[in-house]
């Protein structure tokens, strides 16, 4: 029977529903990366390692569809849907992370498998997980607009995540204090905080001072995809 | 009978707009009106800003200065301004990984069709555009003309007040191409506003009641079509297949000669009412073996055009 899609959010299932070697792709390889992490690594690489496998999941998808669809003209019939630019990247963005979440679902899972006793940071990870894919794919959809290339929106993509990432402190713990505060400023420190902790190692963070922080970032996140559905959609 | 739309009201309306591109290119201080039931042509040879002006006329593009108003309404985001514009873009984009029928259903619903009104009027658009068979097969195995054929599906299955069709008859067959004549002069007749951006002179003589002939981004002329023909009675256009390019200066200087143009191996000439067109052939005296074929016809707008900018819109088919 075929699926029908009336609504943006449910197309962008529909289209991953039906595309079948890209879905095991996406399900099996964050997986694939996962299992050595969760069961092999010590826990600072592996949520170092997972924290970037993350974010990178949340933003090359988006900067890779939207440049695609900029290229085809998709991005112009977009514009002329009754819809306002503002839902129409919500509705968009937040799907596409939802999918991405999906993805990294069960690698989540394989982590309290490993490491029932740390359940207290269950809620923190999921938290800080999903803001982050929701930023990343912000930060993608804005940079798919800097070009008409996918290559060239993948570098856009690299050039501020890799410094925001070692100033979260994922690459090398952080001791000097101002770097410190910066890395509270940064959503990847809360999430490789929660994913330290889920992992039994040492965070520096408290449960409870993570899932604030994954709950702002996701609030914060919102707002601005919602500020910014102009800049995406009708930038030529 | 066909709706009279000289005392309504525009349904859409832009003045002095402008929407340029780095490089110069764009449109320039357009001024256009158009009303319930009318169809207007917009007309002009290849980078002359027909899709531009009709992407700002759709909403998928902002003017950079001017206004533009919809139903009188000035914020082309509006989502129940939006409902009420069928679109069909220069580019057939659609989700290539969904089939036709996949397609269709989404743009029917997002324009606000409950699904029972959707399912039949997607029967009947489908039947109607041939793709009837071709529904259940992903868009990305369609040829051009089938997705253009799914874009007209698209533009039309909401019944919109205002029609915005880029070529519409781009790469249809002769048969589709009659069948979406008939279609929108139906349409037009029951009060739907239609703007067409085309170079094909006989789809705009046939159904246009008004045209626009774009240049360089700039309107350069407008008119009832009837009115515009009348300006060429009594002339004619001489077609000549030329083996080998021969010089225009020669065929200019005549004074039987309005204007001409080269158009791969065809020149175009436009003789000035009651002109001999064996003064063109005397010109070329000694030269006859270079020209195949000649032939003498009725002048159309695309003459119109070639006289008042020297230059020929391209052939539609």
């Amino acid at each position: 029977m075929t699926m029908l899609a009336g609504t943006i959010w449910q197309r962008e299932l529909v289209e991953f529903a039906q595309r079948r070697r890209s879905l095991i792709i996406k399900l099996a390889f964050p997986l694939l990366v996962g299992i050595p992490l969760v069961f092999v690594a010590p826990p600072f690489y592996a949520a170092s390692s997972l924290t970037m496998l993350i974010a990178i999941i949340g933003t090359l998808g988006a900067g890779a569809v939207l440049t695609r669809e900029r290229q085809s003209g998709l991005t112009l019939r977009y514009r002329t849907l009754p819809v306002t630019p503002g839902r129409l990247l919500i509705e968009r963005l937040s799907t596409s992370a939802s999918i991405d979440l999906l993805q990294v679902t069960p690698v989540l899972v394989l982590i309290a498998v490993r490491h029932p006793s740390q359940f207290a940071w269950w809620p923190a990870l999921l938290l800080c997980t999903t803001s982050v894919l929701l930023l990343g794919n912000l930060l993608g959809a804005v940079a798919s607009t800097l070009s008409d290339s996918p290559g060239e929106v993948m570098l856009y993509v690299f050039i501020p995540l890799l410094p925001l990432l070692y100033l979260s402190g994922v690459f090398t713990p952080l001791s000097q204090p101002v770097l410190l505060v910066v890395s509270r400023l940064l959503p990847f420190s809360y999430l490789h905080q929660s994913l330290l902790g889920a992992l039994a190692g040492q965070p520096n963070l408290l449960p409870w001072e993570t899932l604030l922080g994954g709950f702002g970032f996701l609030v914060g996140a919102a707002g601005m995809t919602g500020r910014l559905g102009r800049r995406v959609t009708e930038s030529d | 009978m066909k709706v009279n739309t000289a005392s309504e009201p525009s349904l859409l309306a832009a003045t002095g707009l402008t929407r340029s591109y780095r490089g110069g290119r764009g449109v320039f201080d357009i001024t256009l009106n158009l009303a319930a039931g009318e169809v207007l042509g917009l007309m002009g040879p290849n980078g002359s800003g027909k899709s531009t002006l009709l992407r700002v006329l759709a909403t998928a593009a902002a003017p950079t200065t001017g206004r533009v108003s919809w139903f009188g309404n000035p914020d082309p985001r509006l989502p129940s301004l939006r409902r009420r514009l069928g679109v069909m873009l220069d580019q057939a984009a659609h989700f290539d990984k969904m089939t036709g029928y996949q397609n269709a259903w989404f743009f029917a619903r997002q324009f606000g069709l409950s699904s029972e009104v959707a399912r039949d009027r997607l029967d009947e658009l489908f039947r109607w555009s041939g793709l009837l068979e071709a529904r259940d097969q992903l868009v990305g195995e369609y040829s051009l003309g089938m997705k253009r054929k799914l874009n007209l599906v698209e533009a039309l299955v909401h019944r919109p007040s205002i029609l915005l069709l880029d070529e519409p008859t781009l790469a249809l067959d002769y048969r589709a191409e009659l069948d979406l004549i008939e279609r929108l002069q139906l349409l037009s007749l029951t009060g739907t506003a239609v703007l067409l951006a085309t170079n094909d002179v006989h789809l705009a003589e046939r159904i246009c009641d008004r045209v626009i002939f774009l240049h360089c981004g700039r309107a350069i002329r407008e008119g009832q079509v009837p009115e515009l023909l009348t300006e060429l009675a009594g002339s004619k256009e001489v077609q000549l297949q030329v083996n080998s390019p021969i010089a225009l200066e020669g065929l200019r200087s005549l004074p039987a000669v309005e204007a001409a143009n080269v158009d791969g191996d065809t020149v175009h000439i436009v003789l000035a009412r009651g002109a001999n067109p064996a003064q063109v052939l005397a010109v070329l005296n000694g030269t006859a073996d270079l020209v195949s074929n000649m032939r003498v016809r009725r002048p159309n707008l695309g003459d119109l055009f070639l006289k008042l900018t020297g230059e020929a819109l391209p052939v539609a088919r």
